[in-house]
């Protein structure tokens, strides 16, 4: 490997009382993906602003290519060939893809007129260079999540990038396209341009990095082999082993809850994309944790919101019974009075008004009892309120703040205690500590824990098999679906990979 | 952007401060009322005086304030829970015209009493709101085009209720006019000092005041408006607070013209167009959010108060009619701007 390009040394940064930054030290050479691991607060997004010039350091010094460097602003950092690809793109939907990658510096003819013919070309090469098979003429609005986030590479390719900066840029992608951008970043490594790649996800390291950095409270702790089990990672990033992440499991099982055989659901209508229930037949207990399992597209999030009818209309066939009974399901309403709560995997999207504050956000689900004859009442409105704050540990613990200032894990608490407020027997998740980081990962699954032992019955699909090991008690596989295989604690992840591919069929 | 969050660890305290507030965030929690008090203030150094009295401040004056907002300000007490619900109403002035029509047609050409004609014209109105609502949600079609889509159709019920001419209230016994009660909403109380008319837009505020903030349905209309994904999964009925909203709108709407009928003892096909731009500015001068969620109804109030304040101030200037309608447009414009000047919502997180 090429001398590096980038040096940082003993960077220091402080904001107000808070060292975001003690004395960091990073590296990148030329045609290297270094990934930067580290818990939400752990200073890479400090670092990161530092690099590309939004922020500059207390202390330390930045050089570029062996010569020092001092960004003042973003503007420098990207004369300097430093391009940030933020999680928000900044693509405008309304455009082509063409347009979008000139935005800024359009091409003009002899008369001023926008050369479209010349933009087209040379987009069409930019594309082919990031190794996107795009029509440049495409609307951005038609693209999907993974189609834009390479025409942002693209993008930062057509201002000569030599280091690119990716800040999770698999948060909201699928595992296919997630898969497609990998190549596209490979790729560019090939052509020599240093990659800093930030990342949740610790199944991706070793499929991505030639360099891995763990970053906790504002320093470096150390850098991990690229092939390092993820159990070692989350010890370097949290200080705590991976095994007690998870908590003990009660064993204790109550009566059947959720009961289906062979069920199927039909759709009123089909919809591209959507893997309709077809053949599934599971059973979740009292104070038991179920989870689902299968790739992307299996159908774990239809079967959970075709049970909850979110999104999903509908008629059920087969045998679907609730706590003994059987019930028809569809409509949301029906779900909550079989008394169901489902948190989507989407929490800003469908679990909170961002605008408002955390008690009207808390009491959401349950209005009725706060609101005797239709009436607010403010002391049962507040009595819930801060019972519900101290239990689920919301911090501040001040219900009148509003919940788009809250952290990431704080907001998960905040949908967590508004669904179970109405007091369920069955509580949908779907990917609960997507986004969250490690430690708070620790707290969901604890408390999850705790609500099971208390006979609530959870069904969670998670696509991180670490995840669904440590923490249900039963694992049934989807694939295609279909309910294929269940497992009781213990499986290993490669059986669970096996069924998932769908190259096992189960008895 | 993540940086926000990232950087900020949570404050460790079980009872962590209050996360301060941008001082100039009180001004919007107040701005109608301030911006109230601005054009008072004004109003009484700008003021004509004669006889050393304050031509402003006399009960004379104040009680033609209240009187012009009535109307408006009723139409703005419906459209506020219609924008909290993050939609729009642009047919409130149609329906005002339709409804004053109505309650023309009914007491004068068809001879029909008060108790049978308030209540049916209500219903007619509130129907059609009713509709527009159903409409908008059942055929997913923007709010904006339905309601614009029923002002037309509205004015067009209301060129045939009236057979295309006005229709003149006479009041008196017998065929052809209308029951003498009916021109109670054209007096004055207490003293001939207190229109009828603001007294019914101050009951309804009050009723609407306490129907936004004291009762479930209040905090469904903000749930809906705030996030509707998020409210649907709580299992709030949200089909039917989006559609009950622009019923409540029609409500106010016809009883807004049943007092502008009353008021001028006629009713007209052509009345009240443009009045739901100016119900629209009452509410958005009193810090409602036009992308729905947040908003108040005492702002809405104020807001209306305000702008037809600031209107009479105007008129006792002798300003041209085309320098107060810049005066009127200047204002909107600083209010809402004042709003998204010191991010009454985080501009970005949307």
């Amino acid at each position: 490997m090429s001398l590096p390009i980038l040096v940082l040394s003993g960077i220091e940064k402080r904001f107000g009382g808070v060292q975001a930054l003690r004395g960091v030290d990073f590296t990148l050479s030329a045609g290297e993906i270094h990934v930067l691991l580290g818990e939400n607060g752990a200073g890479k997004s400090t670092l990161m602003s530092i690099i590309s010039g939004a922020a500059q350091p207390d202390h330390g010094a930045m050089s570029l290519d062996g010569a020092p460097v001092n960004f003042q602003t973003p503007r420098d950092a990207h004369a300097a060939g430093i391009v940030m690809i933020p999680q928000e793109l900044d693509l405008v939907p309304g455009l082509d893809i063409a347009a979008n990658l000139f935005l800024g510096h359009e091409q003009l003819t002899g008369i001023r007129t926008l050369a479209r013919s010349r933009m087209m070309r040379e987009a069409h090469e930019l594309l082919r260079r990031a190794g996107v098979s795009l029509d440049p003429a495409l609307l951005v609005s038609s693209l999907r999540m993974g189609e834009r986030q390479l025409v942002a590479i693209a993008k930062a390719l057509a201002a000569e990038a030599r280091i690119l900066i990716l800040d999770e840029p698999t948060a909201a992608l699928s595992a296919t396209e997630a898969e497609y951008l990998f190549g596209t970043v490979r790729e560019l490594r090939a052509r020599g341009v240093g990659i800093i790649y930030i990342s949740h996800r610790l199944e991706e390291v070793p499929r991505i990095a030639d360099r891995v950095t763990v970053m906790r409270d504002g320093g470096v702790v150390g850098e991990a082999a690229p092939d390092a089990p993820q159990a070692e990672l989350v010890r370097m990033l949290v200080g705590k082993d991976f095994k007690d992440l998870f908590p003990p499991r009660a064993g204790l099982l109550g009566e059947p809850i959720l009961n289906l055989v062979h069920a199927r659901f039909v759709p009123l209508v089909d919809r591209a994309g959507w893997q309709a229930p077809q053949d599934v037949s599971l059973t979740v207990h009292e104070g038991e944790i179920v989870g689902l399992s299968g790739l992307m597209g299996a159908g774990r999030t239809e079967l959970l919101s075709a049970l909850y009818g979110f999104e999903a209309r509908g008629r059920w066939v087969g045998r679907v019974e609730i706590g003994g009974r059987p019930v028809k399901l569809g409509s949301v309403a029906t779900a909550r009075r079989a008394g169901m709560a489902y948190v989507t995997d989407d929490r800003r999207g469908t679990g909170l008004v961002l605008g408002q504050s955390v008690a009207r956000n808390i009491v959401m689900s349950t209005l009725p009892r706060v609101t005797p004859w239709g009436l607010a009442s403010a002391s049962r409105e507040q009595a819930e309120v801060s019972a519900a704050l101290s239990r689920f540990d919301v911090r501040p613990r001040v219900p009148s703040t509003r919940v788009v200032n809250l952290s990431g894990g704080n907001q998960q608490k905040v949908v967590f205690a508004k669904e179970l407020l109405s007091g369920p027997h069955l509580l949908l998740l779907d990917e609960p500590t997507r986004g969250v980081d490690v430690g708070a990962k620790a707290e969901i699954y604890r408390q999850l824990r705790d609500l099971a032992s208390a006979g609530l019955g959870v069904l969670v699909a998670s696509s991180e098999l670490p995840e669904l090991l440590g923490l249900c008690d039963r694992i049934i596989v989807m694939h295609g679906g279909i309910t294929v295989a269940s497992f009781d604690a213990g499986v290993s992840e490669e059986t669970l990979r096996r069924y998932s591919l769908g190259e096992v069929q189960a008895a | 952007m993540s940086g926000a969050t990232e950087e900020n660890p949570a404050p460790v305290a079980a009872t962590a401060p209050r996360p301060r507030k941008h001082p100039l965030s009180y001004l919007i929690r107040f701005q109608s009322l301030l911006g109230l008090i601005l054009v008072v203030v004004g109003g009484i150094i700008f003021s004509p005086r004669r006889h050393g009295h304050i031509l402003f401040l006399g009960p004379e004056n104040i009680a033609n304030i209240v009187r012009s907002i009535s109307e408006t300000g009723i139409l703005a007490l419906g459209m506020t829970f219609v924008i909290i619900a993050a939609g729009i109403d642009l047919s409130v002035g149609a329906v005002l015209g339709l409804s004053s029509v109505l309650t023309a047609a009914l007491l004068v050409n068809q001879g029909w009493g008060l108790a049978t004609t308030l209540p049916l014209v209500v219903v007619v109105a509130t129907l059609f709101g009713l509709m527009q609502g159903y409409l908008s949600t059942r055929l997913r079609i923007q709010a904006f085009i339905v309601t614009l889509a029923g002002l037309q159709a509205a004015r067009g019920l209301a060129l045939i209720a009236s057979d295309n001419t006005f229709i003149n209230i006479n009041y008196g016994h017998g065929p052809g006019s209308a029951p003498p009660a009916f021109a109670i909403l054209g007096e004055r109380l207490f003293g001939d000092t207190f229109p009828v008319a603001t007294l019914v837009f101050l009951a309804l505020a009050i009723v609407a005041t306490f129907l936004l903030n004291q009762t479930r349905y209040g905090r469904y209309v903000f749930a809906v408006g705030g996030n509707e994904r998020a409210a649907r999964l709580s299992g709030i009925p949200v089909r039917w607070i989006k559609i009950s909203v622009y019923g409540l709108s029609g409500l106010c709407a016809g009883i807004a013209g049943i007092v502008h009928a009353g008021q001028f003892s006629f009713g007209s096909p052509n009345d009240g167009s443009g009045y739901e731009l100016s119900a629209i500015a009452a509410v958005v001068i009193g810090g409602t959010d036009l992308f729905g969620g947040a908003g108040s109804m005492i702002g809405t109030i104020a807001g209306a108060v305000m702008l037809g304040a600031l209107a009479n101030i105007l008129q006792l200037n002798d300003v041209s009619a085309a320098m107060q309608l810049l005066a009127t447009g200047a204002i909107i414009v600083l209010a809402a701007g004042l709003q998204t000047l010191v991010g009454g919502r985080d501009g970005s997180s949307r």
